[in-house]
């Protein structure tokens, strides 16, 4: 245990933390979304992060970006990225949802089917980009890591003075990036009419159907946004690992999953809440023992926090969030 | 019961099944089968043929089936059978059933991994059925429960770990030596041997997990600890994005891993900051202008890759025991227990264990060069 190396470097280890924590917090976006209007964990949401990483190394293919190029060309390649990861998982969150769940819903299926549907669909995707897009288009795709061009050159912006912590461009992006896609999703169901349709179904979908909601275009909608945000967690994850792999979303998916229940799930604000806390106690635990204990640190965290607040840090539910 | 008669049921139809495959496959063949010294055998192979790990078995497949297409024996007639097991033990469990119960196998080529081997060598060793693994590291396979038909064609993992500090601190001079591992069977005990053969010269272990993409805590340890080199134990999946994000940090401090980096996709993984990195191996290097490498580029296309030679080298001591005659398991085993001979890879014998005799021992160090493993120095460790 060495507490010694945590306080002395307590800034530069939260930083690293909410670096970590706002990628989480993008993905849980989408759970917790989804959680919030139709009371189902969508399982298949890590896939729609991983299929944004690969949209983005798409996107870097195609136009031929490559690391050390002008800063017009790592503008352009990046928010073309940007949007192709957007689109890719908004697409793929949605086809989801037109495939797996919504013949079941409309036949009124029990809940552990979606369940069923939805791992099935997360294995279907990471097969695809494992096995079977190898078989079409060879390499990159197959079972192995690959390597994400560094556009974005990682650069220290300006170092903070008296604490010596240098500010890098790419942990400015991810933590602007993430902090700005969250207030626009929460403006946007508070405060807008689409928005207000979003809170109708989650609090009472009959009622809402009753009052003229479309409740099947507000679950579109609420997997599109979701899928969305997934993508710019997507692009923000490439920026900071130059990497992606076929089964990359697993581990991010089970982390932004806890960082959902950790804030609330059901609770946009919670979901920000709860990626950063994860990501700065999973830091802090690396810190103090190694990696090998940020898992353990972070789920005693959130059984503890479970035990005091069951319903999680903010926990409210989607319908009941309120400015 | 009825479970169980239908368990019998299902292994009767297998064995039919295998029986009806085997006619098929002499019938095929035909010639000289008929004679009364039968010299018509099979030589399995047991590895990760799909999957992820595929790139460090296939090249060892093909090295071998190499070997028997090279092969001048008109008395015999032997076929190579390929078994996946995606490197899972519990895959291979029920191939080694299959291989054990034909006795038309008379020996095999495996397991390319150390679990599927573990998970496997009682089965071959209760059928006397011979095994030559070509990359099958581990140590306990032969030091803790040793198997009298276990053979490997690579040096164990005791030895990786000594011939790493070795290159450490006589290659490269490095004093404040940083070592990480990856929290698992095959990093964590590799690290720890090198941390022992070390000593001093080791200034901070860490340790990571798999399929961690962050590595900020570690990064923050190496900043403070100031290394003047960086070991990893693990794999490419978690070492690429750990040095990508050193080299990021600004930590230039050469980087070393061990056989798990070992392999066409490291290079690939880890892109341009992965230049100069080293990863250590027993497999020996196959020079480019050699017989070997040429008729392999001839048969499959590319260049030989990792552990072909040991492949062709396990499969040439099977064939050496068919020509001295050589007709039953028990010849076989007896044989290849005894044998001296040279290799591609190396002089190849067998310990009592089954391993390769210690002053035979050597790895070498590859560098990362432009995205390809270039045989860099050899290292025997000394012990």
């Amino acid at each position: 245990m060495d507490f010694d190396a945590l306080i002395n470097g307590l800034d530069r280890h939260t930083l690293d933390g909410i670096t970590r924590g706002s990628i989480y917090a993008l993905v849980a976006l989408g759970y917790t979304m989804v959680y919030g209007v139709m009371k189902l964990i969508n399982f298949a949401h890590s896939e729609v992060f991983m299929v944004g990483t690969w949209a983005t190394l798409g996107t870097y293919t195609v136009i031929g970006a490559t690391a050390g190029q002008g800063l017009g060309m790592i503008i352009g390649a990046t928010l073309l990225a940007l949007l192709a990861a957007m689109l890719a998982s908004a697409g793929t969150a949605l086809a989801v949802e037109r495939i797996a769940y919504r013949p079941l819903r409309k036949k009124g299926a029990p809940p552990l089917i979606f369940l069923i549907t939805g791992i099935g669909c997360s294995m279907v995707l990471v097969e695809t980009f494992g096995q079977v897009l190898r078989v079409f288009f060879g390499p990159p795709f197959g079972r192995v890591l690959v390597n994400v061009p560094a556009v974005l050159p990682t650069k220290t912006v300006f170092t903070i003075p008296g604490l010596d912590l240098a500010i890098t461009n790419t942990r400015l992006i991810i933590i602007f990036g993430a902090i700005a896609m969250m207030v626009a999703l929460d403006f946007f169901v508070n405060k807008s009419r689409l928005g207000r349709g979003v809170r109708a179904v989650a609090q009472d979908p009959d009622t809402a159907s009753l009052m003229g909601v479309n409740q099947d275009r507000v679950i579109m909608l609420v997997f599109v946004l979701g899928g969305a945000m997934a993508g710019v967690a997507a692009l923000l994850f490439t920026i900071q690992y130059d990497s992606t792999k076929f089964d990359i979303g697993f581990i991010i998916g089970v982390k932004a999953f806890t960082a959902a229940v950790l804030g609330g799930i059901g609770n946009l604000r919670g979901a920000l809440i709860g990626g950063l806390v994860l990501g700065v106690v999973e830091v802090y635990a690396s810190t103090i023992w190694d990696s090998s204990w940020a898992d353990v640190t972070a789920f005693v965290v959130l059984v503890l926090v479970l035990m005091f607040r069951p319903t999680g840090l903010l926990g409210e539910s989607l319908g009941k969030a309120r400015a | 019961m009825i479970r169980s008669s239908r368990t019998w049921q299902a292994v009767a139809l297998s064995a039919v099944a295998g029986l009806a495959l085997t006619a098929c496959g002499t019938t095929d063949t035909g010639g000289g089968d008929a004679s009364g010294d039968d010299c018509s055998f099979k030589i399995g192979v047991m590895g990760a043929l799909s999957g992820a790990n595929a790139s460090i078995v296939l090249p060892s497949v093909d090295g071998a089936e190499l070997a028997l297409k090279q092969w001048d024996n008109e008395d015999c007639d032997v076929t190579i059978e390929k078994f996946d097991t995606e490197g899972d033990p519990a895959k291979a469990t029920p191939v080694a059933t299959q291989i054990a119960g034909d006795d038309s196998f008379i020996g095999v080529i495996g397991g390319a991994f150390s679990g599927e081997t573990r998970a496997t060598k009682a089965i071959y060793g209760d059928a006397g059925v011979t095994m030559i693994s070509q990359s099958a590291t581990a140590t306990d396979l032969t030091q803790d429960d040793p198997s009298p038909v276990f053979h490997r064609i690579v040096p164990y993992d005791d030895y990786q770990g000594a011939a790493i500090a070795q290159y450490l601190t006589d290659e490269l001079g490095a004093s404040k030596v940083f070592v990480v591992d990856n929290s698992e069977a095959y990093g964590e005990p590799l690290a720890d041997r090198v941390e022992e053969t070390l000593g001093d010269a080791m200034v901070q272990r860490d340790k990571t997990q798999v399929g961690q993409t962050d590595f900020a805590p570690t990064i923050s340890k190496m900043e403070s600890a100031k290394p003047d080199a960086v070991f990893y134990g693990g794999y490419i999946a978690e070492a690429a994005p750990l040095l990508k994000q050193m080299r990021d940090a600004g930590i230039k401090a050469p980087f070393i891993g061990g056989d798990g980096l070992y392999g066409s996709d490291f290079g690939n993984a880890v892109g341009d900051a992965g230049e100069g990195a080293i990863v250590m191996c027993p497999c020996a290097p196959i020079e480019e202008d050699s017989t070997f490498a040429a008729d392999y580029q001839d048969e499959f296309g590319s260049a030989p890759g990792a552990y072909a030679a040991e492949g062709f080298d396990a499969m040439s001591v099977f064939l050496a025991a068919l020509d001295d005659g050589a007709r039953t398991r028990e010849d076989v085993e007896s044989f290849v227990d005894g044998y001296t001979g040279d290799g591609l890879s190396k002089e190849i014998s067998f310990d009592e264990n089954g391993d390769v005799p210690k002053d035979k021992v050597s790895y070498w160090a590859y560098k990362n060069e432009g995205g390809t493993l270039v045989p860099d120095v050899e290292v025997s460790p000394a012990s």
